[in-house]
């Protein structure tokens, strides 16, 4: 009697009536947000705090009328739609401003961190084998993907409801603040269900969220073109999930209802998301891994194919990126360099000669594209210490290969990569340029001023590679040395930085082309400084231990 | 005839850690050399040592008549080395791999490549990133194996291989070792290394701890008797080198050290030995003695029991 009262207790709680699909799931939540529990609140404090470092710098951006001027200017046309529809344009505010122009780094940051979030928590955790581990449990087939959009869902909703507190904070309607919270954490929603379908798809996290990253894109490019097309977008527009939350008009006349839209569509990719999870194995993809050649290619069999080979991909991406970046900029110079009603920061900023704003507006895209250059070069670098930290390089120097060989033909490949790409984007830049200008001679200035700043990001190569070789661990310090070439080449003028701090950035010193000359001594030292720097990381490389697994 | 390799009085520190604590190895050309030891014995330390990728902090080290740190190239065109754990780049193939490898050490033999492919059963088409470890180990095995390197260091090779692979890569290491080739095989797979070596050194906290033929080595432990007699024997009670002892009616079974063999059968064949089993020790044995020092005095009998999963990891 007790005996059977005791097996029954014990038997109930293993039944699978309660739960079913979701068995785990409330389990599964408290696991992630444990996993999380440094990640998120960064992610979200992060954003958060973005919005009050923006808000800083658009309060003071639109003090004067001369300055409203400049903005009213730069939210129109193709630029303008690269950023948003336009609302509030006709009578400037902070807050219209920065919602309204501003908004799409929220949208893609909200978008990233939805991305990242579910791709970590589902197929990432089936690639690694470890959700092997869990579902073996009393875990239902759904659990982890419910309980991972679940914690999305969440950290949307603490997002909307942070950015609201920031706007009120900083004095804004807290109403239209909650409006512009939910647009952002629409977004977010949108794409955590389109990443919890693109999961089920390929077998490798890194394909699922470049592929929820291609929709990103694309719905990018799709809300911009839409808006060039027409004044406070198209029809166009409204195909791509980031339009529907400019289309709140958040502080002009806010509107609730383009969310529901996006609210529709995540809900509806997550169900397709949940519908092709049924149909496939754990850890297997819907679409099956592509194989390729069984024998390597001739060429492939030295060190320095070996490093193109793996190199090959980055670089033409990022090539085709900032060719694509530049001929975009290069194509609005003459709206940009409109000499009419420009403020006196826009100007100093140009070059400060009313005569020369073309050039010096295509002399800041030129630095710009270096300085994104730069970071190939550093991301390059950093996958030399990936190789050798993974355990790749390892079978690779155990062969008839040297040490100077091995890593001289990363820093070949990359030093190459970086005067293709300077050569490809310069050309692209001053084709656009040439366009909006009706002046062919761009081409071959903006191309000859993007190779004239090889130089200054060689130097950058070699403080990453002497880090490398030295002291690898620290090789992250490069960043500092990128983030802060840009803020001085950018602002270095407007914010009256000395001289001596802004010789520190290496692009500083081959001068700004087109708009100034380009110094040959300053060249040839920058040459010789990176070449002395590769050398010495080289030396250094060869005289201490490989890192190991 | 040199060694191949011949290290004296090695020593690699990191941080605090002694990881190569003087260590005495020589591997003589031509034979195939077990290395043994626990995880964190020092085993990978010392190959990648032997290999020039980490160097020395003391002694001396030479492999093939080289120094392995300073003319590291030279003497890797005369190498071929398995990691124990093979990482490979996820965006090429097992096949790129394997020839990319081997063109980097100065060619390979396609005949070769195509039979080790074809016995060892791998897609050589599939993605890096698609491999399972077996198969990963499986494209550094090939690697290394399809060249005509005179040395091969295998630290591991055949972790995360099924059985049937295993045999075949034992006959593969065989026909190396007919070929005249020289192995340095470390594993922790006991039976693989009694199978395939001649000399086994044993390596313990970065020293080794003994090194010899398997047969000098088997000499320093005990062999287990079994018989069944006519008669139940007495006289064993006591005697030296004796261990172990149980006697159940014509039954019995002992263990008993290397030099008292011989006294202790003459004991037995005085009482009509009608059937007689001796197991060699096996290296689990070895390893036990050293070890699981405590093991074998706390249990008094676990000289025939295969060694615990654990033991040989302490």
């Amino acid at each position: 009697m007790t005996a059977t009262t005791a097996r029954e207790q014990t038997r109930a709680p293993a039944a699978p009536a309660q739960g079913g699909a979701l068995a785990g799931a409330g389990t599964l939540v408290r696991f992630i947000l444990r996993r999380d529990r440094i990640k998120l609140p960064a992610w979200l404090l992060g954003i958060t705090f973005l919005l009050f470092y923006f808000h800083n710098v658009v309060a003071q951006a639109t003090e004067t009328e001369e300055q409203l001027q400049d903005v009213r200017r730069f939210m129109e046309g193709t630029i303008g739609a690269l950023f948003g529809p336009g609302y509030g344009r006709d009578d400037i505010t902070t807050e219209r401003y920065l919602t309204n122009v501003y908004g799409v780094f929220f949208f893609v940051l909200a978008a990233l961190m939805s991305m990242l979030l579910v791709s970590r928590h589902t197929r990432v955790e089936e690639q690694s084998g470890r959700s092997e581990l869990i579902r073996s449990n009393v875990v239902g087939r759904h659990a982890q993907l419910t309980a991972t959009l679940a914690v999305a869902a969440g950290a949307n909703i603490v997002l909307a409801l942070l950015l609201a507190g920031a706007l009120a904070a900083n004095g804004h309607d807290a109403g239209q603040g909650l409006l512009f919270g939910a647009a952002v954490a629409t977004v977010g929603l949108v794409f955590a269900g389109i990443t919890a379908l693109t999961v089920q798809v390929t077998e490798y996290s890194r394909t699922a969220t470049s592929l929820a990253g291609a929709v990103l894109g694309t719905a990018w490019v799709v809300r911009a073109v839409g808006d060039m097309l027409g004044d406070h977008g198209s029809p166009l527009s409204w195909f791509s999930p980031l339009a529907w939350s400019n289309q709140t008009r958040v502080y002009v006349d806010g509107r609730w209802w383009p969310l529901l839209l996006s609210a529709g569509l995540a809900a509806a990719a997550a169900a397709l998301g949940y519908a092709l999870s049924g149909r496939r194995d754990v850890g297997a993809g819907l679409v099956a891994a592509r194989t390729g050649a069984p024998e390597a290619a001739p060429w492939l069999g030295s060190p320095l194919t070996a490093a193109f080979r793996l190199q090959r991909a980055a670089l033409i991406w990022w090539t085709a990126a900032l060719a694509a970046f530049g001929f975009v900029f290069g194509a609005v110079t003459d709206q940009i360099a409109d000499p009419d009603d420009i403020s006196g920061d826009r100007l100093e900023m140009f070059g400060g000669s009313l005569d020369t704003l073309a050039d010096g507006y295509l002399g800041v895209i030129t630095l710009f594209i270096a300085v994104f250059a730069g970071v190939m070069v550093v991301l390059g670098v950093q996958s030399v210490w990936a190789e050798e930290s993974k355990g790749r390089a390892e079978p690779i120097l155990a062969t008839a290969t040297s040490r100077t060989s091995w890593f001289g033909g990363y820093l070949a490949v990359i030093a190459a990569g970086l005067v293709g790409l300077l050569l490809v984007a310069g050309f692209a830049t001053g084709l656009g340029a040439a366009v909006s200008l009706g002046d062919g001679s761009y081409i071959l200035d903006v191309t000859a001023a993007h190779l004239a700043h090889v130089p200054g990001v060689l130097v950058m190569l070699g403080i990453a590679a002497l880090l490398f070789g030295v002291f690898p661990r620290a090789i992250g310090v490069v960043w500092a040395v990128l983030g802060y070439s840009l803020f001085a080449g950018l602002f270095g003028t407007i914010t009256d930085m000395p001289q001596a701090a802004r010789n520190l950035m290496p692009m500083e010193h081959v001068g700004q082309p087109p708009l100034d000359g380009v110094s040959w001594t300053a060249t040839v030292v920058l040459l010789l400084v990176a070449v002395a720097l590769s050398a010495a990381g080289l030396a250094g490389f060869r005289r201490r231990d490989l890192k190991g697994r | 005839m040199t060694a191949a390799i011949a290290t004296s009085e090695l020593v690699k520190t990191f941080g605090s850690t002694r990881a190569l604590d003087g260590l005495d190895l020589t591997v003589e050309t031509g034979e195939v050399h077990g290395f043994l030891g626990p995880n964190g014995a020092g085993k990978s330390t010392c190959i990648r040592v032997l290999l020039g990728l980490l160097r020395a902090d003391a002694g001396r080290a030479e492999v093939l008549g080289g120094d392995p740190w300073s003319s590291a190239v030279e003497l890797h065109r005369r190498m071929a080395y398995v990691p124990g754990d093979v990482e490979l780049w996820p965006n090429l193939t097992g096949g790129e791999a394997i020839d990319l490898l081997g063109r980097l050490r100065g060619g390979l033999d396609r005949g070769r490549r195509a039979e080790l492919i074809e016995r060892f059963d791998l897609d050589p088409s599939k993605k890096g990133r698609t491999y399972s470890k077996g198969n990963r180990q499986k494209v550094a095995i090939v690697a290394a194996l399809a060249s005509d390197a005179e040395l091969l260091l295998l630290d591991e090779p055949t972790s995360g291989l099924d059985p049937l692979m295993e045999v075949v890569f034992q006959d593969v290491v065989k026909q190396l070792k007919a070929e005249g080739r020289t192995v340095l095989l470390s594993s922790h797979i006991l039976a693989q290394v009694e199978h395939l070596a001649d000399k086994v050194s044993i390596i313990r906290q970065g020293k080794i701890v003994q090194s010899g033929t398997l047969a000098e080595m088997r000499h320093l432990t005990r062999t287990t008797i079994e018989a069944r007699t006519g008669r139940p024997v007495t006289g064993l009670e006591g005697a030296p080198g004796v261990h172990d002892l149980e006697a159940t009616g014509d039954r019995v079974r002992f263990a008993v050290d290397g030099d008292h063999l011989d006294a202790a059968v003459r004991v037995l064949s005085r009482f009509e030995i009608r059937s007689l089993v001796s197991h060699p020790p096996t290296l689990e044995e070895l390893m036990l003695r050293h070890y699981g020092d405590e093991l074998a005095a706390a249990g008094n009998g676990t000289g025939r029991e295969p060694v615990p999963a654990g033991g040989e990891e302490r």
